[in-house]
C-alpha cells in the first residue's frame, strides 16, 4: 500500500503527515503531539475535539485527515502562544472550568464565537456552545466567562 | 513531633471502621474564630493552575507519550451473560505489531480477587482479553483476530426478576428501630410513594485510562483516578512489590465523580502487559467501553410509606429499597435519608440487593443518599400535601436534634438556617401566586428538598511545608485534584497561615513518590481531610520563621507577626519584608510537616442543607423546564468561595439531569444497554442550564480541627432532583412513578 502524504497547514506553520485513513484529531495528537486537543467521545457528540478550521469550530475527531488539507487549522496551542487571551483570562477569573479537559474545546468554540459575534447574547452564546459537553458543570460560569470576554459582565 | 498512636472511628461515605491514628501533638492548632479577621481564606481566589487548563497545556492520563509505548486493546462481552468456547490467542499474535495477548487462561504475574479477565462473563462490556500492539490500530486488529467463539446464557437485567430469584450480591438488610408496622396503624395520616430510579452513568470526560512502565522490578503507573495511594496500594499488592516500589502519578484527571477508585483494570491489566513485553503500555477506554464498563449509580425501585400525626409530627417511616446492582459492588445507603433525615422514633428500612448481569455498581456522586433522597423527600411532600401543611413547615417541625440512628449529638446543624435563607431567595412565599397563568401554556410550581450527607474527613492525612530563602513556600500534599480546586484550596490555607501572598505559595500532588498521604478525592473529604494538615505544617513554619525574625532582630518571637509577606513587631518598630529574615537561610529552608488530627468523640459529622427548584412544565410537549434552583448548604467554613460555587452548580447540573435527562437504558432481550454513547445518554448542555443561586451560613464546625471546613463535593447533587419532581408536582398536581421526567413519562403523569 503507497502511503501518500499530504501538507497541513497549523497554528500557522506546514506539517507534512501521512494520514492513511485517520482523522484530523489523530493527526495533530499522534503525530504533531499537540496534545491541548481531547478526545473524549470520538462521535462528535461533545465537542473536546474542536479545533478551528478556516475560522470556523469543528470536531476534529470526525474530520477526515485528508480534508482538511489546504485549510487554516487552529488548534488550542496556537490559540495559547504568548500570553493568556481575554477569553482564556476569563475562564480563569471566572472559574469557568473544573477539570480541565473540556476546555481547551470550551476555549475554540467560544473563541469562534467571538470573532463571528463579539457582543453574543445568552441565547447566542447557548446556541454556539450547546456542541461543547462539559461534565463537571462549568456551564453558568462558561456563560459569564463569556460575557466578560465580551465586555459585557 | 509528640507522636501518640489513637483509636479512632474513621468514616467514608458513610461507613465506619475503628483504626489506629498517629497524631502529633504539635499539630493543635487552635481553629480560626468565625469572625477572624481572615486575609486570604474565605475570599474568592482564581485556581492556581486555570491558566494551564485554560491554555490545554497540562498533561492527563490519555496525553502520557513514553518512548517505545505500546497500545491496548480491550475484547470485551458483547453480551449480558456468556461462556467462552474460544478465543484464537495465536492469530491475534501473527497480526504484525502485536506484541502481546492476554486471555482467561493466560498465566498471570498479578494476582487479583476477581479474574481480571472473564471466562464467563457477566455483563456487557466486561473485559474477556488484552491485547498490546504497537500502535492502537494493531492493537484493535488483534482484538478482532481472536475471533470470539462465546456461548450465550440466559440473564438477568430487571431489578423485579433478580428479587423474584430472591437473587442477591449480599444479603438484604433490615434496619429497623421501634415498631414502624404499629406506628402506622396509629398514625392519623398515612402516605405510600413509589419510585423507580434510573441507572446514571457518571460519564467523565476523560475515560479510564492508564500508562504503565516498569524499571526493573518498580513500576511507574499514571492513572487517572481519584485515589493514587490506594492504586500504589492495589498494584503493589497485586504484583507483591512493597508500596515504596510503585509510584503512581495523577497529576490531572479529566473529571471522576466517584467512578475512578483506585488502580482499576485498566492500570492493573497494563502494569501485566507492561510487564510481559519490557515497554511502556497505554490502556484508555473508549467512549462506548467507559459507558459500559466505566460505572454507574444503579437502578432502584424504592417504597415509602409514612405516618404522622394531624399537629405534622412523623411517628412513622417505612422504606424499602430494590437496588439492582449488578454483579456486585459495594451496597449504597440509599435509606439513609429514611433513617436520618427526620426525627422519628420507628422506622424499618429494608434493602434488597439484587444480583443482575449489569457491572457492578460503582461510586457515583453522594453514592445512595442522592436517589434515596430522590424518593424520600418526595414522600415527605406528600405527606405535607396529606397534611395541608407547608412542605417546608413540615421539614421544620421534624427537625433531629441529634442522630437518629446513633443518638449522638451533630459536631454543628445550621439546617434550619439553610430553611429560611433559602425559602427567602427562593421567594419561597409567593409559592401558591407563581402558579397563576402567565398566557404561555406553562404550568409552574416550586419544590424543596433537603440534604444529608457526611464529608466530616478525617486522618490519616499529611501535609509538608517548606520555605526558602526567597520567602516562597512550596506545599507538597497527596492531593489528586480531579478538579474540585483543592490544590488551590490548599494554597489558600497555607498562605493565611504563614502571612504571604498567594503567588508566594506553590502546591504540589497529583505523585506518591513523596509519600506524603492523601485521602481518595471521594466521600467530599478532601477539604476537611488535607487542609488542618496543610495549616498545622504551615503553623510550624510561620513559628519556626518568628523564632529566627526574633534572632535577627533580637525581640521574642511572641511579640511578631506576618501578614502580607511582611513581619511586623507589635509596637511597629519593625516592619520589614520576609525576605530580611529568610534571605539569610542560603540554600537552607524551613521545613513542617503537618498530619490531620481525629474528629472528635461523641459526634457524628455531617452537612446539610436546602434546595429549591422552580420549573415550567408545557403539557403539551411534556418539557419540564427549569427555571431556577436556589441551594443553600451548611458546609462550615468556606475556603474558597469561587471554586465551591463551581462544585455546587456541578452537583446540581448532574442532579437536574438524573430528574429529567439521564438513564442508562437496557434492552431487556438481550441485556445489552443501548445508550452508552454521548449523542444518546444524555448529560446538559449550557442551554439547560437554569438560574441557580447559591448561599451558605458561613458558620464554621467548631468540632472539626483547625479549619472547620466540610465537604462540598457530593452535598448539592443530594436535593436537586427530589426538589424539581417536587416542584414539577406542585405545578401540576402529578407524581411520576419514575425518574428522570422524560417527555412521555410526563404525558402519561398528566394524562
Amino acid at each position: 500500500m503507497r502511503i501518500e502524504s499530504i501538507v497541513l497547514e497549523v497554528n500557522g506553520q506546514r506539517h507534512v503527515v501521512e494520514p492513511a485513513g485517520r482523522r484530523l484529531l489523530a493527526v495533530l495528537r499522534d503525530d504533531l503531539e499537540l496534545l491541548g486537543t481531547k478526545l473524549a467521545c470520538g462521535e462528535g457528540a461533545c465537542g473536546a475535539c474542536a479545533v478551528l478550521v478556516d475560522g470556523r469550530p469543528v470536531n476534529a475527531c470526525l474530520l477526515l485527515a485528508e480534508a482538511a488539507e489546504g485549510h487554516e487549522i487552529v488548534t488550542i496551542e496556537g490559540l495559547s502562544t504568548g500570553r493568556s487571551s481575554a477569553i482564556q483570562e476569563a475562564f480563569v477569573a471566572e472559574d469557568a472550568l473544573q477539570c480541565g479537559f473540556c476546555t481547551p474545546g470550551q476555549i475554540v468554540s467560544a473563541t469562534a464565537l467571538l470573532e463571528r459575534v463579539p457582543q453574543p447574547t445568552r441565547a447566542q452564546i447557548h446556541e454556539a456552545m450547546a456542541g461543547n459537553l462539559c461534565r463537571c458543570g462549568a456551564y453558568p460560569k462558561i456563560e459569564r466567562a463569556i460575557l466578560r470576554a465580551a465586555g459585557g459582565a | 513531633m509528640t507522636a501518640r498512636f489513637v483509636r479512632t472511628q474513621k468514616e467514608m461515605e458513610g461507613r465506619y471502621e475503628d483504626v489506629w491514628v498517629l497524631v502529633d501533638e504539635a499539630d493543635d492548632v487552635e481553629s480560626w474564630a468565625p469572625d477572624a479577621d481572615l486575609a486570604l481564606v474565605g475570599r474568592p481566589a482564581p485556581r492556581l493552575d486555570g491558566a494551564a487548563r485554560a491554555a490545554g497545556r497540562v498533561r492527563f492520563t490519555v496525553d502520557v507519550r513514553l518512548a517505545g509505548m505500546l497500545h491496548a486493546a480491550v475484547l470485551r462481552s458483547p453480551a449480558a451473560r456468556g461462556r467462552v468456547r474460544s478465543l484464537d490467542l495465536d492469530a491475534t499474535l501473527a497480526i504484525p505489531g502485536v506484541r502481546a495477548v492476554l486471555g482467561p487462561e493466560s498465566d498471570l504475574s498479578l494476582t487479583t480477587r476477581a479474574p481480571l479477565l472473564a471466562a464467563e462473563p457477566g455483563y456487557a462490556g466486561q473485559p474477556i482479553a488484552v491485547v498490546a500492539a504497537d500502535t492502537l490500530e494493531a492493537a484493535r486488529a488483534g482484538v478482532e483476530a481472536l475471533a470470539l467463539d462465546l456461548e450465550i446464557l440466559p440473564h438477568v437485567v430487571d431489578a423485579q426478576e433478580g428479587l423474584n430469584r430472591q437473587s442477591f450480591t449480599t444479603d438484604p438488610s433490615d434496619d429497623a428501630r421501634g415498631d414502624a408496622e404499629a406506628a402506622l396503624a396509629a398514625a392519623d395520616v398515612t402516605i405510600e410513594l413509589a419510585l423507580d430510579t434510573p441507572a446514571q452513568v457518571q460519564t467523565p470526560l476523560e475515560p479510564h485510562a492508564a500508562v504503565a512502565s516498569w524499571d526493573g522490578d518498580t513500576l511507574t503507573a499514571w492513572v487517572s483516578t481519584q485515589g493514587m495511594f490506594s492504586a500504589r496500594d492495589e498494584l503493589s499488592r497485586a504484583f507483591g512489590l512493597r508500596k515504596d516500589d510503585v509510584r503512581v502519578r495523577t497529576e490531572f484527571v479529566g473529571g471522576g465523580f466517584g467512578a475512578k477508585q483506585g488502580a482499576g483494570f485498566e492500570a492493573l491489566a497494563a502494569a501485566e502487559l507492561s510487564r510481559i513485553t519490557g515497554r511502556p503500555v497505554r490502556l484508555v477506554n473508549d467512549r462506548h467501553a467507559e459507558q459500559l464498563d466505566g460505572g454507574r449509580r444503579a437502578a432502584t425501585r424504592q417504597t415509602i410509606r409514612l405516618g404522622a400525626r394531624r399537629d405534622g409530627t412523623i411517628t412513622a417511616i417505612d422504606a424499602d429499597a430494590v437496588i439492582a446492582m449488578g454483579q456486585g459492588g459495594w451496597v449504597f445507603p440509599v435509606l439513609i435519608p429514611a433513617r436520618t433525615l427526620y426525627r422519628c422514633a420507628d422506622v424499618r428500612a429494608l434493602t434488597f440487593p439484587v444480583k443482575t448481569n449489569l457491572r457492578a455498581q460503582n461510586a457515583f456522586r453522594a453514592p445512595g443518599v442522592m436517589e434515596g433522597t430522590a424518593a424520600f423527600e418526595q414522600a415527605i411532600d406528600e405527606l405535607a400535601l396529606a397534611l395541608a401543611l407547608d412542605p417546608l413547615e413540615l421539614r421544620r417541625r421534624n427537625h433531629a436534634d441529634v442522630d437518629q440512628v446513633s443518638g449522638l449529638a451533630y459536631s454543628s446543624k445550621q439546617l434550619l438556617a439553610c430553611y429560611d435563607r433559602a425559602a427567602e431567595l427562593a421567594g419561597w412565599a409567593g409559592r401558591e401566586e407563581l402558579r397563576e397563568p402567565r398566557g404561555d401554556g406553562l404550568l409552574r410550581g416550586m419544590g424543596c428538598a433537603t440534604q444529608i450527607w457526611w464529608g466530616g474527613g478525617g486522618p490519616p492525612s499529611h501535609a509538608t511545608v517548606r520555605l526558602d530563602a526567597d520567602g516562597y513556600a512550596s506545599v507538597i500534599t497527596g492531593i489528586q485534584d480531579i478538579g474540585t480546586g483543592t490544590l488551590t484550596g490548599a494554597q489558600i490555607v497555607a498562605a493565611e497561615e504563614l502571612g504571604l501572598p498567594l503567588d508566594h505559595v506553590r502546591v504540589s500532588g497529583g505523585d506518591t513518590r513523596p509519600n506524603v498521604y492523601g485521602p481518595v478525592a471521594g466521600g467530599s473529604q478532601t477539604t476537611p481531610s488535607v487542609m488542618p494538615a496543610v495549616r498545622s505544617a504551615a503553623a510550624k513554619v510561620r513559628k519556626t520563621l518568628l523564632q529566627l525574625a526574633g534572632d535577627v532582630f533580637e525581640i521574642a518571637a511572641g511579640d511578631l507577626e506576618i501578614r502580607d509577606g511582611r513581619i511586623r513587631s507589635r509596637d511597629g518598630a519593625i516592619d520589614v519584608e520576609v525576605t530580611e529574615v529568610t534571605g539569610k537561610l542560603g540554600d537552607a529552608t524551613i521545613d513542617g510537616s503537618g498530619s490531620r488530627g481525629p474528629n472528635p468523640d461523641g459526634f457524628v459529622v455531617h452537612t446539610f442543607g436546602c434546595q429549591i427548584a422552580q420549573v415550567a412544565v408545557d403539557p403539551a410537549l411534556g418539557e419540564v423546564r427549569v427555571e431556577r434552583i436556589v441551594a443553600v448548604h451548611d458546609v462550615g467554613r468556606i475556603v474558597n468561595p469561587l471554586t465551591a460555587s463551581s462544585q455546587v452548580e456541578g452537583g446540581i447540573l448532574q442532579g437536574m439531569a438524573f430528574a429529567l435527562t439521564e438513564e442508562l437504558v437496557v434492552d431487556p432481550t438481550t441485556g445489552v444497554p443501548v445508550n452508552a454513547h454521548l449523542d444518546d445518554y444524555k448529560i446538559p448542555t449550557i442551554a439547560d442550564v437554569p438560574e441557580i443561586v447559591i448561599d451558605y451560613p458561613h458558620v464554621p464546625d467548631a468540632n472539626l480541627p483547625n479549619v472547620g471546613a466540610k465537604g462540598l463535593g457530593e452535598p448539592p447533587i443530594v436535593p436537586t432532583a427530589a426538589a424539581i419532581a417536587n416542584a414539577f408536582a406542585h405545578a401540576t398536581g402529578r407524581r411520576a412513578g419514575a425518574l428522570p421526567l422524560t417527555r412521555d413519562r410526563v404525558i402519561e403523569a398528566l394524562a
